[in-house]
């Protein structure tokens, strides 16, 4: 469904993306882990249009989406959440979604209530239905991530594109959020690629995951053989514990 | 027969299986309606003064250039310092083409509209490539640049004296009555671009347009056509002012450069802007009475009046709640929202 094959990004001397290709199947939940800095971030903007690779193509559905509009990507569809969430602050939580639906995909004849009856289902969905007249610079920050998830599905994707979304979260947030992604992928249908910092998470949520360091890829499969890899886990707690 | 039953927040009216309710409770006055009344029945308290009709009429225009600025500071996400331009180039369009070509008015209002919509398109793309402060000092310019090339090619423009003698929009034998149809012209005008803004910012457009205005990296991650958007709202206000010096120009006969063009005119408009609410389109008519009736009673003082109305104006911005206005004052109490509410029926 992905195909993401030798892109490289640098930003002046620095090499935040480089050579790097895998794919993801339709169905499919990929994690995408690695230290600090290590290019999660830029890979993700790269996929959604936000910067253009330097180098190598991204190819998503047999379309070459390298370097094209992210208005046009999301049409395509591929949606996603931010690490820091950005909501639009002075707008209330429906409006913010019936922004998402309105704009996701070609709809000239769907008229304001109905895509506002639209965006309080994916409200409800994510249990935020509640406060829907609240504006969302009033809304903490668990309810920002749902809000965040609310208005990515609502352009109705096919590929979700997860930054951090646990971050922050107590675990009885964590696991709800967790049930919401998961029946998100039921009921909607869409392939998820995830990033995560939280261990326990990605071990259980996804099938496979690609593992980054400066950058560069430097391994890939299921989560267990992965984090059994020395080479791992001298990448994220320095090559003292890989002995051990 | 009528049956009339008086409730306590309700007026009742019968008539065979037919009912029609009033409500009569202070809070539930759509008050716009109430507003728009005491607009259209101004001038049968004051039209034994033309001076303060004409005040009124200007008020209405001020109103008619504010109501397009802060549309298109929310559709584009940006400040513009220099929304006299477009009235300047509006202006002088009609004026030169009525003057020397012997247009009529119909037919300058088309010239208007397109040389406002050409040159907007052409100057759209700096919604493009700049914004905030970079923004703001690039319009803030333009019209000065302008103001400036009415001075050079002073036998065109007549830059210091202003154009004059164009033909009218009407003419009634008696003066008064020319005072009190241009006032209602240049009301209709102002409700019309009102109407206009009011339906664009309530449309599904208009939901857009403010995610355009909160964020716009998220707002094009969420399909939007971004560019689009802030280019049809930097031109279709442009366009609407433009309008507003056509009309100055058909109904005062006069138009100059230096009136319209400078920094002073502009400071006007932002404060009308600024004092009636950065976001709301009604506050802009609060915004321009109070900012005419002030210039007006402060005009008699002569030279003082260069000091005064500045102090006056930052005394309004001060302490008139911040970014919130004349109308936030009035909507306070209410949620601050882009979309009116989705009542949700429990039955």
């Amino acid at each position: 469904m992905l195909e993401i094959s030798s892109v490289s990004k640098n930003f002046g001397g620095l090499a935040a993306v480089s050579d790097v290709s895998f794919s993801v199947k339709e169905g499919e939940v990929v994690g995408l882990i690695g230290p600090n800095g290590a290019g999660k971030t830029t890979l993700l903007n790269l996929i959604c249009g936000i910067y253009k690779p330097d180098r190598g193509s991204i190819r998503f559905d047999g379309t070459d989406i390298t370097g094209l509009a992210s208005n046009k990507i999301c049409k395509l569809g591929i949606s996603r959440t931010y690490q820091i969430p950005q909501p639009f602050e002075s707008m209330t939580a429906l409006a913010g979604v019936l922004v998402g639906v309105l704009n996701g995909k070609k709809r000239s004849h769907m008229s304001l209530p109905d895509a506002a009856l639209e965006a309080s289902y994916y409200l409800e969905f994510v249990g935020l239905f509640s406060k829907r007249d609240t504006l969302a610079r009033d809304l903490n920050l668990y309810e920002l991530r749902m809000l965040e998830l609310a208005r990515a599905l609502a352009t109705t994707p096919k590929l979700l594109l997860l930054d951090e979304v646990m971050a922050g979260l107590n675990p009885t947030e964590a696991s709800r959020a967790l049930d919401m992604i998961w029946s998100a992928q039921d009921q909607f249908a869409i392939t998820i690629l995830w990033i995560e910092h939280v261990m326990k998470i990605i071990m259980n949520a996804t099938q496979r995951v690609v593992v980054l360091q400066y950058g560069k890829k430097i391994a890939e499969g299921p989560p267990r053989e992965v984090t059994a890899d020395p080479k791992i886990i001298e990448a994220y707690l320095g090559a003292r514990y890989a002995q051990h | 027969m009528v049956n009339f039953e008086l409730r306590r927040d309700r007026i009742v009216a019968r008539w065979r299986d037919k009912k029609t309710e009033w409500v009569i409770e202070p809070r539930y006055w759509r008050n716009p309606t109430i507003g728009i009344g005491i607009l259209f029945l101004l001038p049968f308290f004051v039209y034994s003064y033309p001076h303060i009709l004409t005040m009124i009429t200007t008020a209405n225009l001020y109103a008619a250039i504010a109501i397009p600025l802060a549309l298109q500071m929310l559709g584009t996400g940006r400040v513009n310092f220099g929304p006299q331009l477009y009235l300047g180039i509006g202006g002088y369009t009609a004026a030169l083409l009525n003057l020397h070509f012997g247009w009529n008015p119909a037919m300058t209002l088309l010239a208007t509209i397109v040389v406002c919509a050409g040159i907007a398109l052409l100057l759209s793309p700096t919604t493009w490539i700049a914004k905030g402060l970079y923004f703001s000092l690039i319009t803030l310019i333009l019209p000065l640049t302008f103001l400036d090339v009415t001075y050079i090619w002073g036998d065109i423009f007549r830059g210091e004296v202003g154009l004059v003698g164009m033909s009218p929009l009407l003419s009634f034998d008696k003066v008064t009555w020319n005072y009190v149809a241009y006032y209602y012209l240049s009301l209709i005008l102002m409700l019309l671009y009102l109407l206009f803004c009011d339906r664009t910012v309530r449309s599904r457009i208009g939901i857009s347009m403010a995610a355009v205005n909160e964020n716009e990296n998220v707002a094009r991650m969420m399909g939007i056509r971004v560019d689009a958007y802030k280019v049809f709202f930097y031109v279709a206000p442009s366009i609407l002012t433009g309008i507003v010096g056509w009309f100055i120009v058909h109904t005062f006969r006069t138009f100059a450069g230096v009136t319209y063009l400078p920094l002073e005119f502009m400071t006007k408009i932002l404060i009308i802007v600024i004092v009636g609410g950065r976001a709301f389109l009604y506050g802009a008519i609060p915004g321009a009475y109070l900012i005419s009736i002030v210039e007006d009673s402060l005009r008699a003082l002569g030279p003082v009046n260069y000091f005064v109305f500045p102090l006056v104006l930052i005394a309004l911005i001060v302490f008139l709640p911040r970014g919130e206005g004349l109308w936030g004052l009035y909507k306070k109490r209410r949620p601050r929202d882009y979309f009116p509410k989705l009542h949700v029926r429990r039955e």
